[in-house]
């Protein structure tokens, strides 16, 4: 008897803490996701160029070897096209690594990456010569 | 200000953070299966006693004889000598250089993960064991009696391989910036060096009492060893039950600092990247701010997040082995720290197959493809025509990499749960006592599987 009102007890107590988990995960993401975003865009304007150029492509801007406001984060859902431009002061050859794509870019000039996001995962595009990251893609499924 | 970016070593692609509501979920199956573990009990231990079964006596000669000792010495040998050779001749890439991939993802992330289904699989192949044993051989023959060695200080226990470990993965993950973890020399050198100590060691206190408690890998991939089904006495190969052996594990004193090392590293490795990303950078940037040199501040600062890790797992194992204390008919203090230390072995690898388990998957093909064809990365060899082959990353999906980490954690949370009650009822043959000290082991656990899913949620946060 005492053991069957332990057990509702338990039961009972498993359930609350359970609901309040699941409102407290999904609240928690929210706000953490939230607060990423603006960090981001922080980073970027206050390294001086804005992200987004006029046809609202990404650009990486990269000088002196290092990306400008810290590593770009670009966010995609699988199936999607990726598309970002990196613009550096320096020749440099730009390596997507998973994607493994690699693009030479001239000094003071720009390229273009387009291609789909059919890799699940966060992958880091870095500047080969330097081992040096400039932005991370991240494709949800 | 910029700082460091924090590069990988091998792989530069991270898993996505386990999404919310996956992670409400896990931690909310976690407290119902603790739940019933609790209610559902059983009232005798039943991993405690055990019975062997003795594989047939033609097997165990062959696997366990002489020859086979030799023949898996010399692969082990082979082995650590190609991987030194191929980081300090090999190129500087990374993910090009056999040494990086085969010494810490297939030996570090593999001896684990299979041990711990199969039993002990390095000690066959353990270089140093069979260097140490050869050598040994050899004294014998020549001098005729056996080498004498110093007496153990039975009290340092495996406090040797706990601090080793940690040495190992501070190693690797923060002097890496610009160390072992990425530079396949340093890497060959640090090796050097480690086979160094270990001959030595082994020469002082003889080879099989250091395998058994100072020996880094001996005894850590011996601890994920305990849980396997395979395992070998008296020459004699013998199959147990699934984790029967563990039980028997942490008798040697610090033996529970290795498996705590072991969760600390792990949730420092997983954090490092996600949840304690801001925290590193900031500190970091106030070290450089003061004048120290860039890396040296990161160094710090990731020594410091590291060794508070490790504090706060040891701080929440101590805390619930403090409270079963004060159910009537507790054994010490010393006792209860030892006699659960083994329950956490499950634990440490479900932490170790959770986070590393992608990038095991994704670097083997690499192994397995052009690191084998190619192993020094020079671009000119191709050895078995795979050297052009490359890491298909489409072989698990991001749902299938979530799963398996949500799983893994739950599975080994509820493995953990069972051998602490089993241990509970040896401690306190009353039921009831025993199930009221497991309230304390069940805090535990629900907080490392729970830290252990919200590491996994904020990956890369």
């Amino acid at each position: 008897m005492r053991d069957a009102k332990k057990l509702m007890l338990l039961t009972g107590l498993v359930l609350v803490t359970a609901a309040a988990l699941t409102a407290c995960g999904s609240s928690g993401s929210n706000t953490s996701t939230g607060g990423d975003k603006p960090a981001a865009g922080e980073k970027a304007s206050g390294g001086g160029e804005p992200t987004a150029s006029a046809d609202d492509v990404p650009t990486i801007v990269v000088r002196e070897g290092e990306p400008v406001g810290g590593v770009q984060k670009l966010e995609y859902s699988a199936g999607e096209e990726v598309r970002f431009r990196v613009s550096s002061d320096a020749a440099e050859e730009i390596h997507l690594h998973g994607y493994d794509i690699a693009k030479d870019v001239p000094a003071g000039g720009t390229v273009e990456f387009a291609f789909p996001a059919e890799l699940e995962g966060i992958y880091e595009a870095e500047l080969e010569g330097l081992g040096v990251q400039i932005a991370e893609i991240q494709v949800n499924p | 200000m910029s700082f460091l970016p924090l590069a990988h070593a091998l792989s530069a692609r991270e898993d996505l953070p386990v999404p919310a509501w996956l992670f409400a979920w896990g931690a909310s199956i976690v407290l119902v299966v603790s739940f019933f573990a609790l209610a559902a009990g059983w009232r005798s231990p039943r991993f405690e006693q055990w019975r062997r079964h003795p594989l047939g006596a033609g097997l165990s000669r062959v696997l366990l004889g002489l020859p086979a000792q030799i023949v898996c010495g010399l692969i082990g040998v082979f082995l650590l000598g190609f991987a030194v050779y191929a980081g300090l001749e090999g190129t500087e890439a990374p993910d090009r250089n056999f040494a990086l991939t085969f010494l810490f993802v297939t030996c570090w992330l593999g001896f684990p993960f299979f041990s711990a289904i199969f039993g002990d699989l390095f000690r066959p192949f353990n270089p140093w064991r069979a260097i140490g044993r050869a050598v040994g051989g050899g004294f014998r023959a020549i001098a005729g009696q056996r080498p004498a060695h110093l007496a153990y200080p039975e009290e340092l226990g495996r406090w040797p391989a706990a601090v080793g470990l940690l040495a190992v993965v501070w190693l690797e993950v923060v002097y890496g910036a610009g160390g072992i973890g990425q530079d396949p020399h340093a890497a060959a050198v640090a090796t050097l060096l480690y086979s160094l100590y270990t001959l030595a060691m082994m020469a002082a206190f003889g080879v099989e009492e250091w395998c058994e408690r100072g020996e880094v890998f001996s005894v850590y991939f011996g601890m994920f060893g305990r849980l396997g089904i395979f395992g070998a006495r008296d020459g004699r190969l013998e199959r147990r039950p699934p984790l029967a052996a563990a039980t028997s594990w942490a008798t040697i004193p610090g033996s529970v600092a290795v498996v705590l090392a072991s969760i600390a590293t792990t949730s420092f490795d997983g954090a490092a990247e996600g949840a304690l990303k801001d925290p590193i950078t900031n500190l970091a940037e106030w070290f450089a701010d003061q004048g120290l040199g860039l890396t040296a501040s990161i160094r710090l600062t990731e020594t410091i997040f590291m060794l508070l890790c490790v504090a706060l797992v040891a701080v929440v194992y101590l805390l619930g082995v403090r409270g079963m204390r004060t159910v009537p008919g507790a054994p010490s203090f010393a006792k209860l720290r030892s006699g659960f230390a083994h329950t956490l072995i499950p634990i440490a690898l479900a932490y170790l197959v959770a986070h590393y388990f992608s990038l095991f998957v994704f670097q083997e093909q690499a192994q397995f493809g052009y690191l084998l064809s190619d192993p020094l990365g020079t671009g000119t060899t191709d050895l078995f025509g795979t050297a052009n082959s490359g890491i298909d990353f489409k072989v698990l999906s991001a749902n299938t990499i979530w799963y398996v980490q949500v799983t893994t954690l739950v599975v080994g949370h509820a493995i953990g749960l069972m051998l602490a009650h089993d241990r509970a009822l040896v401690y306190w043959p009353d039921y009831r006592r025993a199930t009221a000290s497991q309230y304390w082991m069940l805090a535990v656990m629900v907080a490392f599987t729970c830290f252990g899913l919200y590491l996994l949620s904020v990956a890369n946060g």
